[in-house]
């Protein structure tokens, strides 16, 4: 780390595309897999390259394409990407403070690239650059390299989707996989009875209400205790 | 391509996009903290839980347990998850795996 630090001068955009190969290697798989299901669910190539190229959102294009294949309405799906993504205000507020003299081209292009794998990467890469013109560089190569291979491997699945019409009953499974995985490595103690509060409103929601509104009233109201009961239980200490 | 998929894909772009370039527009030095922050840390594993349990536990409208490929399908697949963390390989393994139970279960 220390010797790096003395050719910062040469820290820019190529330094950051460089960064940014652990992430676009680990995006590969992922994409061609959401290019494959998306074309299995019915959307053209074009469809799925165009939802990568904008949203460029791993966990929302999976739930969006599903929701799409079972005819929910676009404000449903608006809706329940703004549910999914409402995270992103996190890291892009942790971001910020290395950029005190952004510009508005600078903020609008950094902020499209900026997804929890972008996220980890920049904050580990970016406090050792010193000068914040470099930074902007830095984060540019990092975000533009995962970004390409995002939307380049959607392509590729989609096309591989698209060309070799398998029927496979597996795929039905795969999205439900992916979260599953998702879950895997994102439950811990701290937040494992928000899990089991979400889970058991959502089933009955299920059971009760038609359509996917039940999505979102569980989520709501399980984040909405789990955070009311984690601000209680942080309270004795923070009024002395 | 519909307008209904274009007017999707510009209502995720704003959801998305707009999360994240908002505090690049309008962040004047304060982090967001206290129960907002909680809120929207706890989201992700809340929506997790939405979008998984519902569909392993009533794949056709009703409660099934035993003659359910999607629910072994589902447990096994966490537990694999847990000692192999690679999504790709995790993926490949639930699809075979529901494909063999769903063939089994029929």
């Amino acid at each position: 780390m220390n010797q790096e630090t003395s050719f910062d001068v040469s820290k820019g955009f190529a330094y950051g595309l460089r960064q940014s190969l652990t992430v676009a290697i680990g995006y590969a798989p992922v994409a061609v897999t959401f290019g494959i299901l998306a074309t299995q669910l019915g959307l053209t190539f074009w469809e799925a390259g165009l939802m990568s190229f904008f949203v460029f959102a791993g966990a929302a294009q999976f739930i969006a394409i599903g929701m799409l294949h079972q005819g929910a309405t676009v404000w449903m799906i608006g809706l329940t990407t703004l549910i999914v993504n409402i995270r992103h205000v996190l890291m892009s507020l942790a971001i910020v403070p290395f950029f005190p003299a952004r510009t508005l081209p600078w903020s609008l292009g950094l902020a499209h690239g900026l997804t929890d794998e972008t996220f980890v990467l920049n904050t580990r890469v970016l406090k050792d650059v010193v000068q914040e013109e470099n930074r902007r560089q830095v984060m540019l190569g990092i975000n533009l390299g995962a970004f390409i291979s995002w939307f380049v491997f959607t392509i590729l699945g989609s096309l591989i989707g698209k060309w070799l019409p398998i029927q496979f009953s597996g795929f039905q499974f795969a999205l439900l996989a992916l979260f599953i995985i998702l879950t895997s490595t994102s439950l811990t103690k701290k937040n494992a009875l928000t899990y089991l509060l979400a889970a058991l409103l959502a089933l009955v929601f299920k059971l009760l209400i038609p359509g996917k509104i039940y999505l979102i009233l569980s989520v709501a109201l399980a984040a909405g205790i789990g955070a009311w009961w984690r601000q209680r239980a942080q309270a004795p200490r923070t009024e002395r | 391509m519909s307008s209904q998929f274009l007017e999707t894909i510009l209502l995720m772009t704003l959801a998305t996009y707009g999360a994240r370039v908002l505090p690049f527009l309008l962040f004047k030095g304060n982090n967001v903290q206290g129960f907002v922050r909680d809120f929207i840390e706890l989201v992700p594993i809340a929506l997790l839980a939405a979008l998984v349990i519902p569909e392993l536990v009533t794949p056709q409208g009703s409660i099934v347990i035993i003659h359910n490929p999607y629910l072994w399908a589902g447990v096994l697949t966490f537990i694999f998850a847990r000692y192999v963390p690679n999504l790709f390989l995790g993926i490949i393994f639930g699809m075979i795996l529901f494909w063999g139970l769903n063939r089994l279960m029929l």
